[in-house]
């Protein structure tokens, strides 16, 4: 190798060094495909699965939940403001109602409600409007609810309510059964808003797999630690607006669902909402559709 | 709500391809880089060693055809220091050589000057022609090389994928971006050295060509004084 050559090699040499460096600087860079628009997408949770969720703690209330809602229309007014703080008016309730009222009466009864509303008062702040609605509800409870828990309550759970509350104690845990009565269709909803939320980013960057693939709607089961991580692995457990033009692409969607939530991991939830008398958070079933 | 990846220059630029990347696809990586900077180091040095050659053949079968005396012109430009004075002091002292003793062998002589004379021509070529077997070799392997970085690289990101259970894009692309980025540089080595090759193969087949042709008139002109002369 001559003086040529050796002056040659640098002269390459700093040839591909400006290069590199030109590259590098993003002088070529080619403009990011991923900053397009983002869709949203609509993540609910399955109504029935609250109920199906729940079904293992609630077999015995739901069947004692009827008889006071057929005693109710008579019972309606003196209950409202009776319930927690004299038990007479509830003498001519059916009989089941005086079992109700023993247990109701001792003191240990009021506390526990408390608890569960503060908890639901800090959550207000931590997830949204859905945990302010409860709080509506569960305050009633709380505060011996008066006239205003009748408009509120129009199936007649409030009657349920601490009827159940005193048969179940019995039988199981204190705490079970209240919180299971109170984790209501608009704290569902307000777990699936923040859900929603949280898996939003994730399910912005999916592409969408062809033609028809955003009306496949995939229901999932997702299984969470208390931390807001997965405990195994999202399940796919049926889909629905699958026809024949995008059915090839229904294995992909649900992939894609379960890599949507996967990705996007530890849940930021409410906790108090985890596991309340096997409903809650722990394990629940959402439809996810794809954005567009 | 929006998290749009920032992965424009920032991910994508060369030096961060390359820190991602796998070790094999690194050191296909540099190696192509390497062998790039050599490319282009060659390509450079022919550039002007080429031009310098034939300008200097040039200047040099002016002078012989202004030539009178071909001793005086020998004393003059006999120093060997361009290819066609080498290929002439070659002639010229195997002329020197094979007059010497009387009687002359005159077919002896003519084969002896075709031969020492064409020796020095192709002596001159290999010379120059040196290194232009690399721009070959980097031309037709580089592309290889880089595929190679490609696929193995492409192989490890689908080892990736299997393992995060997740194919959406954002998990494929970056691999595969780093992947590709192998055979980009193997092809960024390859083209120039290609064209590089056919280019300079054409021109030194040029030089060949004119070394040959003042070599052969140089013969004929020994010749003719040999038979005259002597």
């Amino acid at each position: 190798m001559n003086r040529g050559e050796a002056s040659a090699i640098a002269v390459a040499a700093l040839g591909h060094v400006i290069l590199f460096g030109l590259l590098s600087a993003g002088f070529a860079a080619a403009p990011n495909p991923m900053e397009l628009k983002s869709k949203p997408i609509d993540v609910s949770l399955v109504d029935a699965v609250a109920i199906e969720s729940a079904a293992p703690t609630a077999i015995e209330p739901p069947a004692k939940s009827i008889a006071p809602d057929t005693g109710k229309p008579s019972d309606a007014p003196p209950p409202a403001s009776a319930e927690v703080s004299d038990p007479a008016p509830e003498s001519p309730a059916p009989e089941k109602a005086p079992a109700a009222k023993t247990s109701d009466t001792p003191a240990p009864e009021k506390p526990k409600p408390k608890p569960a509303s503060e908890k639901s008062d800090s959550s207000k702040t931590a997830s949204h409007k859905a945990p302010s609605r409860k709080t509506e509800k569960s305050t009633p409870t709380k505060s011996e609810g008066k006239a205003k828990a009748k408009p509120d309550k129009p199936r007649g759970s409030r009657l349920g309510d601490d009827f159940l509350k005193g048969i179940t104690d019995n039988g199981e845990g204190k705490s079970t059964s209240p919180r299971a009565e109170k984790i209501s269709n608009t704290i569902v909803a307000g777990l699936a808003d923040a859900i929603q939320r949280q898996v939003q980013p994730c399910a912005n960057r999916i592409t969408n797999p062809g033609p028809g693939a955003n009306e496949i709607t995939s229901k999932l089961r997702i299984q969470m630690n208390r931390d807001g991580s997965l405990a195994a692995k999202p399940q796919l457990r049926g889909q629905s607006g699958v026809n024949g033009e995008n059915r090839r692409y229904a294995q992909r969607v649900a992939e894609l669902a379960m890599s949507a939530f996967i990705a996007c991991a530890p849940y930021d939830l409410p906790a108090e909402y985890y596991d309340v008398g096997g409903q809650g958070w722990k394990d629940i079933i959402l439809n996810y559709k794809l954005p567009g | 709500m929006n998290l749009a990846l920032n992965t424009d220059a920032a991910t994508l630029s060369p030096i961060a391809l390359f820190l991602q990347a796998d070790w094999v696809v690194k050191l296909v990586m540099l190696g192509l880089l390497f062998a790039s900077i050599w490319t282009w180091a060659i390509i450079l040095t022919f550039l002007f060693r080429l031009g310098g050659v034939r300008k200097s053949i040039d200047r040099f079968e002016k002078e012989y055809r202004a030539a009178d005396d071909i001793d005086a012109f020998y004393r003059m430009r006999g120093d060997g220091e361009t290819a066609a004075a080498r290929v002439f002091s070659a002639g010229v002292a195997e002329w020197r050589r094979s007059t010497k003793r009387k009687p002359v062998d005159r077919e002896g002589t003519r084969e002896r000057l075709g031969t020492v004379m064409g020796a020095a021509v192709a002596n001159e070529i290999d010379q120059l022609a040196d290194r232009l077997n690399i721009l070959a070799t980097v031309g037709s392997v580089a592309p290889f090389v880089g595929l190679f970085g490609t696929v193995w690289g492409i192989m490890r990101s689908f080892t990736a994928i299997a393992g995060e259970q997740s194919t959406s894009l954002a998990v494929v692309a970056p691999g595969i971006a780093e992947a590709l980025f192998a055979t980009a540089i193997g092809l960024f080595a390859a083209i120039p050295a290609v064209i590089a090759y056919n280019r300079y193969s054409h021109r030194i087949n040029g030089i060949e060509a004119r070394l040959n042709r003042f070599a052969d008139g140089f013969h004929t002109t020994l010749s003719r004084q040999l038979d005259s002369g002597q």
